[in-house]
């Protein structure tokens, strides 16, 4: 296997991962070979403890494995120091996760713009792009709201409109719409394929919403920290490759 | 650029400071305690020190004070205790033949009632050779007239204050006036005791200039024969002023002076006075310091708590923050922003009232005093030591903060965001 990105927007290598919880070694990923292109989008599902979040969390550079090797764009995130991830996840990646995690006491706005603070954009373009994203997300008019005030579809947007901030190439999702009603489920569903195929990013969603999945355009799925299966969704880049192909090259060594 | 993020990273400091308005405000409050108690005993400390060396600094450094019994605060007729040298004519001569004596200037003293028109107030008497008062209290001058002379019995100088007293707004007396003093003793005749007063006519010779010594500027001064009879000394002096020749001999001549008369005889120097009472006046404010001192630690931990809890209860948000690409120096910077807001506040805010409170207690020693209590203690502020006390305030809320800063930067953004 090479090191080198051969256009793989993520690459993973035999990634493993376990944990000791008191006496017992928790096996949460016990080795996941994975590629994703650029622009793809992909779902993880899978029963709860199968590792999903684990492999999400890995992909997004805020946990580390305890062996193999994840490259992202070409480059290998495990090597690298701290202060250089959280420059990675600044610049490279968007987080969505399913509580929104949003600050109550800061406005909208504010909550949008927390990425590009320490990204260093200047004040001007960052005003520029929270109005844009705003608009995008349809939240123009409630910049200057408390997320509090907002119902559960529209923090979730406003989150999404914080993870496009910085213009990352990768969205990281985890549950998105698991706090959701399926009406609006379906709406941030509707955003984050948007978001795809506009603003060109790779999104990896970690769900339990079939539906979503469905619509992705591979969906992976874990158990007992392996990929047990995998096929494409509707929204394949490539519908004529043969899934079971795919296959073949992704899975336990 | 850099500049920017860290003005934009202290903005969100001041937002969560400002959510948990209350908590902040009370450690806020805790380290303005601190900062307050600090400066207003500090203020009022050297406000103390100033009143006393003017107070006792008027008196020339050269000027030695014998008195009949040990304890300067405790001689007098009251005291009955035997242990005591009698001062005469006789004690006077020996006094000045001591080597380093220039002079003795015996005295006779007493608090008497003077009348003048339709007012009245009690004032201290000091009888002596007036052509000496000059070796005593080198800055006394005359505002007005002429000293009494040693053979004038019926004349009386009257000090700043007794002509000038603050609630009356035209002079008490003035030279050449006639004013009246009433003593009043207590004299036991067949068993039964009874209270004498005595009323005698002075004539007002001249007025002193301001001192800013209470002790000198509400005195009044008539003639050492004159003292004798309205007090009924008898002979035996209150105290005599040993004169120098130079302040460096006053250690040999009151040693010369306690081996002739032993014990039983007080000898102090006001200058001796002023470094005793200063050093007493030093440790009781050490001690208040250390008080103070200890409050500000106080405010220290409760900075410590305070931040703690907040780290606490905000994981989730600083676990977002890592996971979004916020360091752990920008996450340290933001948690020593806040510790470091509240001891500027509390440390500007503490000066403030440290000063208010300085003056306000002064107000209330004052009132306590009663009417007569014009105490001209003034709270005396320097300059570098209120700079130390902020600076020592602001640096407190600092390392205060390190812990939980630490705390906050080193959270795992995985265990941070899970936490519910």
């Amino acid at each position: 296997m090479t090191d080198q990105g051969d256009g793989f927007a993520i690459q993973t290598y035999d990634l493993k991962k376990t944990y000791a919880m008191g006496l017992v070694t928790v096996y949460a990923l016990r080795g996941i070979d994975l590629r994703i292109r650029h622009g793809e989008m992909v779902s993880i599902v899978g029963p709860s403890g199968s590792g999903k979040s684990t492999l999400l969390n890995m992909l997004g550079a805020l946990d580390s494995p305890t062996s193999g090797r994840i490259l992202i764009d070409g480059a290998d995130v495990t090597r690298l120091s701290d202060r250089a991830l959280s420059r990675f996840r600044n610049k490279k990646i968007g987080f969505v996760f399913q509580s929104y995690n949003l600050i109550d006491r800061s406005k909208v706005a504010k909550n949008v713009e927390l990425p590009a603070i320490v990204a260093g954009m200047p004040k001007k373009t960052r005003n520029r792009r929270i109005h844009e994203l705003l608009d995008l997300v349809g939240l123009g008019d409630k910049a200057s709201r408390r997320p509090n005030a907002l119902s559960g579809g529209e923090q979730q947007r406003v989150a999404i409109a914080r993870a496009l901030i910085n213009d990352p190439a990768f969205i990281l999702a985890d549950e998105p719409t698991g706090n959701l009603d399926s009406k609006t489920g379906e709406e941030i569903q509707n955003l984050l394929l948007r978001v795809n195929e506009e603003k060109k990013a790779t999104i990896v969603i970690v769900t339990h919403n079939l539906e979503l999945a469905e619509r992705t355009g591979r969906i992976l799925h874990l158990r007992d920290g392996i990929v047990e299966k995998e096929r494409a969704g509707l929204h394949s880049q490539d519908q004529v490759r043969d899934p079971d192909l795919d296959t073949v090259t992704i899975g336990g060594t | 650029m850099i500049t920017m993020v860290v003005l934009d990273v202290i903005g969100l400091s001041f937002a969560a400071l400002k959510e948990r308005r209350l908590r902040s405000g009370l450690t806020v409050l805790m380290v303005i305690i601190g900062v307050a108690l600090m400066t207003s005993i500090n203020g009022l400390g050297g406000g103390m020190n100033n009143y006393i060396s003017e107070q006792l600094g008027t008196l020339g450094a050269n000027v030695l004070v014998i008195t009949p019994s040990a304890n300067l605060f405790q001689h007098g007729p009251e005291q009955q205790s035997g242990m005591q040298t009698k001062l005469t004519a006789q004690s006077v001569r020996t006094i000045e033949r001591i080597h380093g004596v220039k002079y003795a200037v015996p005295y006779f003293s007493g608090s008497v009632t003077l009348r003048s028109g339709g007012s009245e107030r009690t004032v201290a008497v000091l009888g002596l050779d007036q052509s000496k008062l000059v070796y005593i209290a080198p800055k006394a001058s005359l505002e007005s007239g002429s000293f009494v002379s040693t053979g004038d019995s019926s004349g009386i100088v009257l000090g700043y204050g007794v002509v000038h007293p603050s609630n009356l707004d035209r002079p008490f007396a003035e030279t050449g006036q006639t004013v009246f003093v009433e003593f009043s003793k207590v004299e036991t005749q067949g068993g039964i005791e009874k209270i004498v007063t005595k009323r005698k006519a002075f004539q007002v010779r001249g007025t002193l200039s301001e001192l800013g010594s209470q002790q000198i500027d509400s005195q009044v001064f008539i003639s050492l024969a004159a003292a004798n009879a309205l007090f009924e000394k008898t002979g035996s002096y209150d105290g005599i002023y040993g004169i120098t020749s130079s302040s460096d001999d006053n250690d040999k001549v009151e040693a010369n002076i306690t081996k002739f008369y032993g014990k039983n005889i007080g000898v102090m120097s006001p200058k001796s006075m002023v470094s005793t009472i200063e050093e007493l006046m030093g440790t009781f404010m050490s001690f208040l310091s250390a008080i103070a001192a200890v409050s500000m630690f106080v405010g220290a931990v409760g900075i410590i708590t305070t931040l703690y809890t907040s780290v606490m209860e905000r994981t989730r948000e600083i676990g977002l923050l890592k996971a979004i690409g916020y360091t752990r120096e920008t996450v340290l910077l933001m948690f020593l922003t806040e510790s470091f807001t509240i001891g500027l506040l509390g440390g500007l805010l503490g000066l403030a009232f440290g000063v208010a409170g300085a003056y306000a207690l002064i107000g209330m020693i004052s009132g306590m005093m009663g009417e007569g209590g014009s105490m001209a203690i003034v709270p005396s502020f320097v300059a570098t030591d209120l700079v130390e006390v902020f600076l020592l305030a602001c640096a407190l809320s600092v390392v205060a903060g390190l812990y939980p800063a630490w705390r906050a930067s080193t959270l795992s953004p995985i265990t941070a965001l899970k936490k519910e």
